[in-house]
């Protein structure tokens, strides 16, 4: 499990271009939204499709987005109970 | 008579600010050329690393105009218009957000975001809280007429200035002008917003 989040962490940074932020800069239980991160409507989409291409993981209630991009922990428990 | 109170060139080779070189560049690599203009900047912008190339070029041209002329601060927010132009619209990232799945990939929405040219006046109006008059056209070539005659106009009617742009960015080549347009010789460059006068300053680059 702290692989995935470590993992989770690099692909966010990779993937939502965040080249002022480093891996180390956020916590497992910090918010990806509305915090620090400065994440945007644009970057949710991109975590869906990551979640699609890396995990195979359709999301199909788009409703259920908020809870499960709340932090890396919840995002990685997801994944963890979800991936193909 | 409106006036052009400061002009920027960005090319592949270097950048220069009222005619006074402040970089050159000794690479090939657009990515490069662009990060080095950035951090010259000084400042740290989060969003900027999320654009795309034609956009990072304009956000850096504003930067480098707003830099020369500190007088830009004391606009309001609707003062400013916006007029920007450029050959080949958003060619480059279209060809980009179409690779992204052509395959069977996913559609990267942070790149279909990108995939109009006017984004990067939406950057700069972002960035910069100027939410007056804006255009941007496609053109073949730098038009000083329509440039002149629509700033004209503009700062006749609405706008008080405008920032204006000719930005380029093909495969491997950057090609950026940038100029702001003042009702008055506000730095006496004793530059009139004329088509000659516009179209030595472009071709002075």
């Amino acid at each position: 499990m702290e692989d995935l989040k470590e993992k989770l962490k690099e692909q966010i940074i990779d993937r939502l271009n965040l080249e002022d932020v480093n891996v180390t800069d956020f916590s497992d239980d910090m918010p990806l939204f509305g915090g620090g991160l400065g994440l945007d409507s644009i970057d949710a989409l991109e975590l869906i499709v990551l979640l699609e291409n890396d995990y195979g993981i359709e999301l199909a209630n788009p409703e259920e987005g908020k809870e499960i991009f709340d932090t890396i922990n919840s995002l990685a428990d997801y994944i963890q109970k979800n991936r193909k | 008579m409106n006036y052009i109170s400061s002009y920027c060139h960005i090319s592949s080779a270097s950048c220069s600010v009222n005619g006074k070189i402040i970089n050159t560049f000794n690479t090939d690599s657009l990515d490069e050329i662009i990060s080095e203009l950035y951090t010259s900047l000084g400042i740290k912008y989060s969003k900027f690393h999320k654009m795309d190339e034609l956009s990072k070029v304009g956000f850096i041209g504003t930067e480098l105009i707003k830099n020369s002329f500190p007088e830009i601060e004391s606009y309001g927010e609707n003062d400013i218009a916006l007029l920007f132009s450029n050959q080949r619209s958003s060619a480059k990232t279209d060809i980009k957000f179409l690779d992204s799945y052509k395959d069977g990939g996913i559609p990267s929405p942070s790149l279909f975001v990108y995939t109009l040219p006017n984004i990067l006046i939406g950057e700069i109006s972002i960035r910069n809280k100027w939410f007056g008059e804006n255009m941007f056209t496609i053109s073949k070539n730098f038009d000083t007429e329509y440039f002149t005659n629509y700033c004209n106009i503009l700062l006749n009617k609405n706008a008080e200035a405008a920032l204006c742009g000719w930005v380029n960015v093909d495969d491997n080549k950057i090609e950026a002008f940038f100029f702001f347009v003042t009702k008055k010789d506000l730095k006496q460059l004793n530059l009139p917003l004329e088509s000659k006068i516009l179209s030595g300053l472009y071709t002075a680059s």
